[in-house]
Order: C-alpha cells, then sequence, then structure tokens
C-alpha cells in the first residue's frame, strides 16, 4: 500500500449524499428564476401601464396569477420587484452584475478590446470557478436541469431496449471548441460562443417564448444537442462539446475543492463510475479537471467512500478499494 | 503527462487545420464575393430599426460589443426593445427597436444596465440626453403628411415628442405643420403615434436628413424630348423634366 492512504484516516461524511439533493433543488430554483424573470418583466410592464382593464382576458388573468405571486414581496411591482433582473449569461442579483467568464472572453474575442466594469462582473464567478472547478456546470447552468432529465430519458430508452447513445468521443474536442468559437468570434465580429452556448441559449429563448414573440432560432441548435444526448453519447454535448465547460475546466484544473475517494471504505461496486454524467472514473481516483463537483457519486456510494476535501491534485490510483471482494480475497497483494 | 501533451498539441493541430481547409471555401466565398450592386431604386426599407438609446455608433462595434444576454429588453419599461431571434445574420440576439410598433421613452434603464460596452449608461437628464442619444432623427415626408398635404389638423407628433421643442415643432407659416429640428434624438414616439396609414414620418440615420427627399428628385426620369436626343437619355440635373 502506498503512504497516502495509510496515513488517511477513514472519516465519514454521511451528510454530504444529502448534497446532490441540495443540488436539484438549486438547479430547479435557477430552473424556475429564468422562468419566472421574464413573468416578473411582463408583468411589471402591464402594471407601469396602468391598462389592467385594456388587457386579455388571459392577460388579465396572469396579471392576477403575478399579483398574489409577488404581492407578499412588494406592494410596488414595478419598481419593488427590480432585485433579479437578467440570466446567468448575464444578470443583476441584487445590485451586483454577475457576468458568465465565457461571456467576457467571448466579448474580448470579438472586440479585440477590454471593457473593464465587465471584466470585473465575471470576477466573482471566476475566483468561485479558480476554487470550485467546474460547479457552474453541475450546480448552476439551467442547461444542465435538462440535460440530467434527459440523461434520464435517454436511460429509460436504452432499458426498453433501444441500443444507441454509447458513443465516447475525445473529451478535449471541447478546448477546440473553445478556440474555433473564439477565433470565428474574432473573423465574424459578434459573440459567437453566445449562440452555441446552452446556458446562454436557454435563458435567452425562455425570454423570448415569455415575454417576446416566441422562441428563436437558438431552440433549434438546443433541441438538436438534447438529440444528440440521447442518440449519440450521454451528456454527448456537455461532456465533448460545451465551450464554457472547456472554459470552466481549464480554470478550474486546480481547484481546492474536489471529491476524493477513501480507499480504506471502498468496496469497488461501480456505482460511481456508472452515475457519472462526465464519464469520468471516480473508482479509480480519475476526477481531473472534467469533474464539476456534482456530488452525484457521492450520493449514490453505498459505503461513503467518496466525499469532498481541500486539495490542489486529485490522488494517483489507489487501487482496489479494501472492502471489494477481490481485496479481502488476497488481502491487497496482488494490487 | 508531457507526451500526452504532446499528443494533444499535436491533435489540436490537426484538428484546426482539417476544420481550417473544410472552412476555407466558404471563407474564400465570402471574402472574394463583391458587394451587393448598388440599387436603382432609392426606395428606401420600409422598416429601418434603432438600437436602444446609448448604443455604439458604429454598428459593427455594437455588434462585436452585444452579448445578447436580454438585460436591456428585460428592464425596458414599454417593452420596446425586441430581438433579432429568428433571422439577422450576423445581428442575431441583439437588441433592435421598430418605432412603428413602439418608440423608445429615454428612460435610459437600457444603457445602466448593459454589461457590455454595447449601451453607453447616459444619465436621464434633458441634456445628457440631447448630447448623447443618437439613434437616428425623425424625418417627414412632407407629400404625406396631413398637414403638409392640407388635408388636416394634426400635430399628434409634436405632442408626442418627449423633448419637447427643440426636437421637433411646428412650421412658422402653417401651426399645424410639423418640422423636425436637427435635435432629435430618434426615440421613434412621433412614428407610433403618426395615424397617417403609411407613416410619413419614420427615423432614419441621423445624417438623412429631416425631410424626406423623393426619388424623383434624385435619379431624374427620362426625357422624352421632341428632338429625340439619344435614347432616353437621364436628366442628371435632379429636376423633373417639366
Amino acid at each position: 500500500m502506498n503512504e497516502i492512504t495509510s496515513t488517511l484516516h477513514p472519516v465519514r461524511r454521511p451528510w454530504q449524499r444529502h448534497l446532490n439533493k441540495l443540488r436539484w433543488l438549486v438547479l430547479s430554483l435557477v430552473f424556475a428564476m429564468l422562468i419566472f424573470l421574464p413573468m416578473v418583466s411582463l408583468y411589471q410592464t402591464f402594471a407601469a401601464a396602468h391598462g389592467y382593464d385594456l388587457l386579455s382576458p388571459a392577460r388579465q388573468d396572469f396579471y392576477d396569477l403575478m399579483e398574489a405571486l409577488t404581492s407578499p414581496f412588494s406592494e410596488d411591482p414595478v419598481s419593488g420587484l427590480n432585485g433579479i433582473k437578467g440570466t446567468t449569461w448575464s444578470g443583476n442579483f441584487f445590485g451586483y452584475q454577475l457576468s458568465d467568464p465565457l461571456a467576457v472572453v467571448g466579448q474580448i474575442a470579438a472586440g479585440f478590446e477590454i471593457y473593464w466594469p465587465f471584466v470585473v462582473s465575471a470576477l466573482i464567478p471566476l475566483l468561485a470557478t479558480l476554487l470550485l472547478g467546474r460547479f457552474y456546470c453541475g450546480w448552476l447552468c439551467p442547461a444542465t436541469f435538462l440535460y440530467e432529465l434527459n440523461s434520464n430519458v435517454a436511460a429509460l430508452l436504452r432499458k426498453s431496449g433501444l441500443n444507441f447513445g454509447r458513443v465516447r468521443l475525445d473529451r478535449r474536442l471541447k478546448y477546440l471548441v473553445l478556440l474555433l468559437g473564439l477565433v470565428l468570434s474574432g473573423v465574424f465580429g459578434s459573440v459567437f460562443v453566445a449562440m452555441i452556448y446552452p446556458p446562454a441559449i436557454i435563458g435567452r429563448e425562455l425570454y423570448y417564448a415569455i415575454a417576446l414573440n416566441g422562441f428563436g432560432v437558438g431552440m433549434v441548435l438546443f433541441v438538436l444537442t438534447l438529440l444528440f444526448d440521447i442518440l449519440v453519447a450521454r451528456r454527448g454535448f456537455c461532456r465533448y462539446l460545451c465551450p464554457g465547460g472547456a472554459l470552466y475546466s481549464l480554470l478550474g484544473r486546480y481547484r481546492l475543492l474536489r471529491i476524493r475517494r477513501d480507499v480504506a471504505i471502498c468496496n469497488d461496486c461501480v456505482k460511481c463510475n456508472s452515475i457519472c454524467e462526465f464519464g469520468l472514473n471516480p473508482m479509480r481516483d480519475d476526477f481531473g479537471q472534467e469533474c464539476n463537483n456534482c456530488t452525484a457519486c457521492i450520493a449514490i456510494c453505498p459505503t461513503d467512500a467518496l466525499g469532498f476535501t481541500t486539495a490542489m491534485h486529485d490522488l494517483p490510483d489507489q487501487g482496489e478499494g479494501h472492502l471489494s471482494p477481490h481485496f479481502r480475497r488476497t488481502g491487497g497483494v496482488a494490487s | 503527462m508531457s507526451m500526452q501533451r504532446r499528443n494533444f498539441l499535436q491533435w489540436l493541430v490537426r484538428g484546426t487545420g482539417v476544420l481550417a481547409a473544410a472552412g476555407a471555401p466558404y471563407g474564400l466565398a465570402r471574402v472574394l464575393a463583391p458587394a451587393q450592386p448598388p440599387s436603382r431604386v432609392t426606395k428606401r426599407p420600409q422598416r429601418r430599426t434603432l438600437r436602444p438609446p446609448g448604443a455604439l455608433a458604429d454598428d459593427a462595434a455594437f455588434r462585436d460589443a452585444c452579448i445578447g444576454c436580454g438585460l436591456c429588453a428585460e428592464v425596458c419599461p414599454p417593452r420596446c426593445i425586441l430581438f433579432h431571434a429568428r433571422e439577422g445574420e450576423a445581428d442575431v440576439n441583439t437588441p433592435y427597436i421598430v418605432p412603428e410598433e413602439k418608440g423608445c421613452i429615454l428612460c435610459m434603464k437600457c444603457g445602466e444596465v448593459c454589461p457590455t460596452p454595447a449601451l453607453k449608461a447616459i444619465p436621464f437628464t434633458k441634456a445628457d440626453i440631447f448630447q448623447q442619444v443618437d439613434m437616428g432623427v425623425a424625418q417627414i415626408d412632407r407629400l404625406t403628411c396631413y398637414p403638409w398635404v392640407d388635408t388636416g389638423v394634426c400635430g399628434a407628433c409634436v405632442l408626442a415628442c418627449p423633448l419637447g421643442t427643440r426636437a421637433i415643432g411646428f412650421d412658422f407659416a402653417n401651426l399645424y405643420r410639423p418640422v423636425v429640428k436637427p435635435d432629435c434624438v430618434g426615440c421613434g414616439l412621433c412614428v407610433e403615434v403618426c395615424p397617417h396609414p403609411s407613416l410619413p414620418i419614420r427615423v432614419v440615420a441621423s445624417n438623412e436628413g429631416t425631410v424626406t427627399e423623393h426619388s424623383v428628385q434624385k435619379i431624374g426620369l427620362p426625357t422624352h424630348s421632341p428632338q429625340g436626343s439619344g435614347p432616353g437619355g437621364v436628366g442628371g440635373s435632379g429636376v423633373l423634366p417639366f
């Protein structure tokens, strides 16, 4: 056995398995917020116009609903509901402007100049990514919410006997997409990555659909990515193509918060590997920069062998789990 | 590790090469394509869309700067800001205003929330709006506008103007004929209220003038001179042949 595992005390942290529920709560809240904010915007317009009687009956119902929902929080919808505006791509959160680092990078690539107020607005997400890794992908991204539901659909389809969606591509493809997206932004002079980045698409299209004239062209692309995930590769877009995922992976390479396996209580059941949306290998300590700290593997581990630690690097492969049948039979000699 | 990295770099270079080669014909065709031939038809496009107030003057720079986050539209009180959602090629996901449907009320909230340099934050004072906002200028077609062709009294555009007499006023000689002044910032509220079905008032680029010039004045008409001098020479003097 190597020294690292012998000095490591097996600390069971059973509460961490509930983090996945928390994550789902956060994901649902973010998605609900992206639906709710355009509705608030619409409601504010109606309220500001003082034209309730002129609204169509359907819009009057909508007005009543929004009034019922928001009246506990604010008496004056026109000026009192401005706390949160925007999407996860760029938004205003109680006075703080927050932007996606990819938006800043893409915009700099498109215009070849740096606008500091915009860069500053991406600072908090950037720092969080440096510390927490690709957490945005797992915990906040509104597209992840739909993609994980989509993964469940794909799993159901597979269970019903349709055998597809098992292709494995090279994970580094997404870095090429990021590079290409930035180059195209520079060449064609509009923020190209914004058109192919699913969370930006989702935020925008929900706004178009609810407050403006209906879905735009981005929805077509998003449905294509859903089909790609079902038919070609599980979570294929996030794993292999997403430019934002590529940027966050690079930024989160030396993240401080990581998931680590406690080899002394691991029983090699492979559940973590099969649950991992990004196709990583937690059972053999292979997390790498791609891991988004989504805690799905922690939640499913039957022996609580997986948990968060603070470290700059993953452990090298620690070998068989000490509770695995093979290890117990051989006493670890074979490993 | 370094071997992996080298492999990866080689792979990256190769991949870029393949993609560049695949995209080259399109790029070349696009670069070498001749510019759109100048149209003989001087009829202005039916709908010139405006950018929100405070937008960068250069539209290409605006496209570069805008990340399509939708914040400007979300805070816009009259919701006059729309988005190129399905059309518009390079303009896709950028905001615009159609003054025929809904004009801008110049509240300046969009510039306040815009995270990028696309929309400049302009203080909500009349002086700053006059000085810094340049969405265009309203232009009146004096051959259509009701008071200008003496078919009625109107003045809707003058009443709707949020900027008052510095932007639009009445003609000195006839108290119902609207006259746009160069200080107009092009918010489009006059277009929104204009009762004429063909909208004799519209917002154009600020260098196009406040009075519509008619195409017959510009391209001239073929002259049918009794002498028969050449096959339908075009009157270049810019005056009608009578």
